[in-house]
Formats: structure tokens, sequence, C-alpha cells
């Protein structure tokens, strides 16, 4: 087992199931990733899609069905968990219910040997570095989740991983302390330098913590990059659409001139960037509700006239529900003095407004 | 008048508490009743002061050796069938295509009586049984076979009818502690065996201990098998012999309470003895955390 690595390379790694009917299904597809030393990735879908697949396939607690692990030069895919070394961070928590606090997290040290001296110590540092001084005589039941979580963390980098690997580690914990946790996430992964596998389904959680965002559906992944590259520039539809591009819109294929695309509906005109080769005549169109702006009628270009359907207070601004007069609906982010019933104009820019082909 | 008082005093009763009554009137009418009638009796002796009945049972030669030939059977008996469920039952906590096929085919022997497996070992373990000849065929084993009419046929009896119960409960008992615990410590560096060690094992420990009590007692009431399989006049006589001779050879009822009260009492010795050690293991939720 090793404290440190340069790269973790999964190699189209794949993992088929039987599913429903005695028909396998690929869990994960070809899963191909390079995980660089101190880097945070988060591993981003809806449930269903693979990303915990992965987590258990990196663990070791899940066989691969193709493909291979490798630690640089080192293949790691054939090791049993125990071997491999890293630090697993679990939804539930998986803590020992009959081990007291200190016990849970010196286990990874006592199960490699190390000197009961030199044991009490780094407990010590660890339950420091999550801010549980004083609780480490406890039994776990007697925490509350969000402490439990955190002993959870303290139990996985205690050991001093080269990899820690959390698999939703916040979604049993309420708002609020969802987003202390989170913090702490980042300032531990700050302080360790330590390289992070992440998998949620939140993209909240994704963009503020993960230096890269693996974004995965059905098994297959979507796009690979840096936050602002996820949340500005999805690669394709299906993206765009988790990355909370509320509006998507179907249109006619009026023009081309390199990225720029314009489109025609019933009675909506718009031009955008293509991100995606278009083939046929029809195209989607996607934009997020807080880049439409609400202007007056004086303004021209990429704009949509409706009338305010809904409106949903939500203190800053309010979320409206605008229907044009051909039926289409959009989600708009506007002043919260606008009315039901109102008649307004709205406007896009060009290059926020994403087309893709339609799926 | 205070408000809380006022209250209580409306609180109304819980009429779902009179579904205990079918239960406490059996407990009481085919237990307690009995029981201390029994315990009365037993004080109560055909001739001598009332300590007269246990005094005998402690001073006659063919009496008090029983609770020894009687642990000397439960003891091991209990021992083997919780030692060899542990593993059997550890190996099937995982749903696999054999685990349901298995896990009935060890069941089975719990829809036979005593009498039933009694009869069966007879046939086979006997002196003419199909296992003597066998070996004598394979020319494996020449010799005579004892294995019915002494202590190993009374051993082997209360294995068979007692593994499916130590089976069955250590079974319940391991479904229920969440494996993701197990795979947590494989990611701290346990192996299989320190997962089983350090997880299952303390985990396990209360139910452990429970089902020796349950599969213990079960053995020390022995009573047909010592009779059909061994030999009740020398090393099986158990002390339930002792009770059914003073009972209903001597027709003494007063001497086969004071028996029964005895045996009653050794058996609350074991019993409290290994839940008492339970105490010292975590008792308490086998799960991880929320979810």
């Amino acid at each position: 087992m090793r404290h440190d690595f340069s790269e973790l390379k999964l190699d189209r790694v794949t993992r088929r199931f039987a599913g429903a009917g005695g028909k396998a299904f690929n869990a994960l597809d070809e899963l191909t990733l390079t995980v660089r030393r101190g880097e945070f990735i988060a591993l981003l879908g809806p449930s269903g899609c693979g990303k915990s697949t992965a987590l258990n396939c990196i663990a070791g607690l899940m066989q691969l069905s193709g493909g291979t692990i490798w630690l640089d030069d080192t293949r790691i895919d054939t090791l049993p968990p125990e071997s491999r070394g890293f630090g697993m961070v679990f939804q539930n928590y998986a803590l020992f219910p009959h081990m007291s606090v200190a016990k849970n997290i010196g286990f990874g040290l006592r199960m490699r040997n190390v000197a009961a001296a030199e044991i009490a110590p780094r407990v010590e540092h660890a339950l420091k570095l999550v801010q549980l001084v004083g609780q480490a005589h406890k039994l776990p039941g007697q925490l509350s989740g969000g402490q439990q979580q955190r002993v959870a963390i303290a139990r996985a980098i205690v050991i001093e991983p080269p990899l820690i690997l959390m698999d939703e580690p916040l979604s049993n914990l309420d708002a609020k302390l969802r987003i202390e946790t989170r913090a702490e996430i980042r300032r531990i992964h700050r302080e360790l330098d330590r390289a992070t596998i992440y998998v949620t389904h939140d993209q909240d959680e994704a963009l503020s913590l993960a230096d890269r965002i693996v974004v995965m559906k059905d098994g297959v992944v979507q796009q690979i990059g840096a936050p602002p590259e996820v949340y500005g520039q999805p690669s394709n539809l299906h993206v765009a659409r988790f990355m909370g591009y509320r509006n998507v819109l179907e249109l006619d294929v009026t023009g081309q001139d390199g990225d720029r695309v314009t489109l025609a509906g019933p009675d909506i005109s718009l031009s955008g960037v293509r991100k995606q080769p278009l083939a046929g005549k029809r195209a989607m169109v996607a934009i997020r509700p807080e880049e439409i702006v609400v202007t007056d009628s004086s303004a021209h270009g990429n704009t949509i006239d409706g009338r305010v359907d809904n409106v949903e207070y939500c203190g800053r601004d309010a979320l409206l529900d605008i229907v044009t007069a051909s039926g289409a609906l959009l989600h708009v982010r506007g002043a919260v003095t606008i009315r039901r019933g109102d008649v307004v104009r709205v406007q896009v820019p060009v290059e926020r407004t994403l087309v893709y082909p339609p799926t | 008048m205070p408000a809380s008082a006022d209250t209580l005093a409306r609180t109304p009763f819980d009429r779902t508490l009179l579904l205990v009554i079918p239960a406490a009137a059996f407990m009481l009418l085919l237990f307690v009743y009995p029981f201390l009638y029994g315990l009365a009796l037993s004080f109560n002796p055909k001739e001598g002061g009332p300590l007269a009945n246990y005094a005998h049972f402690f001073t006659t030669d063919n009496l008090w050796p029983t609770i020894w030939i009687t642990l000397k059977l439960a003891l091991p008996a209990t021992l083997v069938n919780v030692g060899l469920a542990l593993p059997i039952a550890f190996k099937m906590r995982v749903k696999t295509r054999y685990q349901r096929w298995v896990t009935t085919i060890l069941v089975v022997p719990i829809t036979l009586g005593t009498v039933l497996i009694a009869e069966g070992m007879l046939l086979y373990f006997g002196p003419k049984g199909w296992l003597s000849q066998f070996l004598q065929f394979a020319h494996l084993y020449e010799g005579p076979i004892r294995l019915t009419h002494n202590y190993w046929g009374v051993l082997i009896s209360l294995v068979i009818s007692g593994f499916p119960f130590a089976f069955l409960l250590i079974l319940s008992y391991i479904t229920g502690i969440d494996p993701v615990l197990a795979r947590a410590a494989a990611t701290l560096g346990a192996d299989p065996k320190a997962q089983f060690r350090h997880i299952y094992l303390p985990l396990l420990a209360p139910g452990l201990a429970m089902c020796f009590c349950l599969a213990f007692v079960q053995a020390f009431s022995v009573f047909p098998s010592a009779v059909l399989l061994g030999s009740p006049a020398g090393p099986t006589r158990v002390i339930s012999i002792a009770a059914y001779e003073a009972a209903f050879e001597q027709y003494d009822y007063s001497l086969a309470s004071a028996i029964a009260m005895i045996m009653g009492f050794v058996q609350l010795i074991i019993v409290s003895a290994v839940l008492s050690l339970r105490n010292v293991f975590y008792r308490g939720p086998v799960s991880g955390g929320k979810g």
C-alpha cells in the first residue's frame, strides 16, 4: 500500500450486471479517466448513472467486467479492497456501532499494525481535523448525523490514503448541515492535499467542490471538464438539462454560419451557438432561467414576447413562467414586481443560447 | 383541580392491552400454576422434613451424578451446534444460487421428531447398520462400530435435532448485520478474517449467547433419545430419566418434583452465567448509521 502517487488511471473500466429477464446491461461503460495527485474529481449524474458503481470498482468492492485500473505503473484492479489502501466514506456512514469514536477512527491503523502509542496521537489529530475533539469515547449511536459523517471522514483520512473515495457523503444531512460539511470537506481536502473522488447527484456540490467534474448518464461519460466548463458549455443536451438549463425548445433551423445558428418557431426567432453538429432541420435550444432578462418593448435581437402565467416569489427575485402566443413555455428569473397576467418581452444573449441536435 | 391530574384521569384505557389476556392466562394456567404446585410439592416429601427430598437427591449415588451426566451431554452438544452453525450461517449470509437449497437441507431435521431421528440412527449407525456395513464392505474399518446405545448415540442425536435451531437463529442474526460495515472494514485494510473477528463476531456475540442458552436448555431436557439411543441405566442416565423414574416407577411425585426443580435450577445457573457474559458485549442496533 502506498501513501502517494502521481496518476490514477482508469482504462475503459466496465461493469456489467444481469438485469431484468436475464439481460445483461452495462452499469458502467468504458470509463476512461486519469486522476492526478491532489485532484478533486466529482462523478455527477442522476441515480442509476453508474457513478457509485465506478466508485465501488475503484475501491475494489466490485469486480470489473472489463478494463483496468492503474496506480502509476501498478495494476490495482486485481487487488482486494484491503490491499488497495484507499479511504472510503459511505453514504450511510458505515460506522462500527460497537466501537467508540476513537476505536472507529483507529481501526484502519490497527489493521496496519501501527503501534498503539502511535495510534492515539494520530486519532487525536484526525479528531481535531474534523473538529470532534472531546467526543472520542462516545459510541456512534450517541452522535448526530453530521458528527457521524465527520467521524466517517476522519476514519477514512487517518490512514493517510493516497486516494479518498466519497459516496454521496452529504445526502443524509439536512440543507444547512450539508453546506457546512461541504465547506469542511473542501477545507480538509486543501489541508491534506489528497486526491479525492466524490460521487454526487447534486450539481451544486459538484460545482463547489471539484477541480474537474465527470458527468455521467446510463453508465456512459457525457462530459469531463472544470466546473465553469460544465456549467457554461454543456457538451450535449443531457448535460445541459442536468446542469440547470431548464428551458429547452425545439425549433426549425433557418440558417447556419460557422457556430452561429438561427432558428425559428411559430412566434419565436432566436440566434444561438451550436455546441454539437446539426444534421436535420430541427434543433433544440437550451437556456438557463437566470440568463434570460426581462426587458421592455424597445429591446431588439433574440427577444421573445409572452404573458406571465405563474409567479414564484423567491425573495431577491421571482421565478416566472412565461407562455408565448403559440403556447411555448419559458422559465425566467425576473423582478418581484412582475405580476401574473403581465405581457412582457424577454431577451437572451446569443452566446448563452446553446443549440443541440434533437434527441 | 390541576389540569394535569385531570388529563391523567381521563386518559382512555388502551383496549389493545386486552390482547395480552389469552397469553397471560395460558402462562398462568400451564406454567406458573404447575411450577408453583411442583415447588410446593417438592417440600412435602413422603417422609422426613421439608428438605428431605433434596437431601435424598444429593446423597443417593444414582441420583446426584445425573446432573453431571446431563451436563456432559448438553454442554458439548450445545457447543458443537453453535460452533457448527456459526461458520455455515456466515457462509450462507449472502444470497447465492445454492443458499436456498443448502438452507433447506440443513433445516429439514426440524421436521423430524426425536423418536424418528432415533429410529433412523439405530438403522444407520447401529452395529449392523448401513454405516458399519459400508465401512466393512469398503475395507475402511473392520472392527465393530459402537455409535448407538451409548454416550455418542445420544450426543449425535442432540446435534442432529438441535443444529437446525441454532443455524436458523444465527442466520437471522447474521443477516441483520449491515454488510456495508464489512465493506467499510475492508477499505480500511481488514481482510475477510479480520472483518469476521472485528466486525461480525462482536456484533453477533449477544445473539450467540442467546442461541447458546436456547440450544442448551433444549439439550439439557433430553429424554427420548437418552432412552432410545443411550444406555439409560448407565452413562446416559440423564436427570430427566431420574425424574421420570421417581414419578412413574416409584410413584413419588414429591421426589420427582424436587428433581425437576433441581433440573430447572441447573439450567438457570448456566443460562444466567451466559447471559451475564452477554452484558459485556455491545448490544444495540447493528447498522452503521442512517439510511
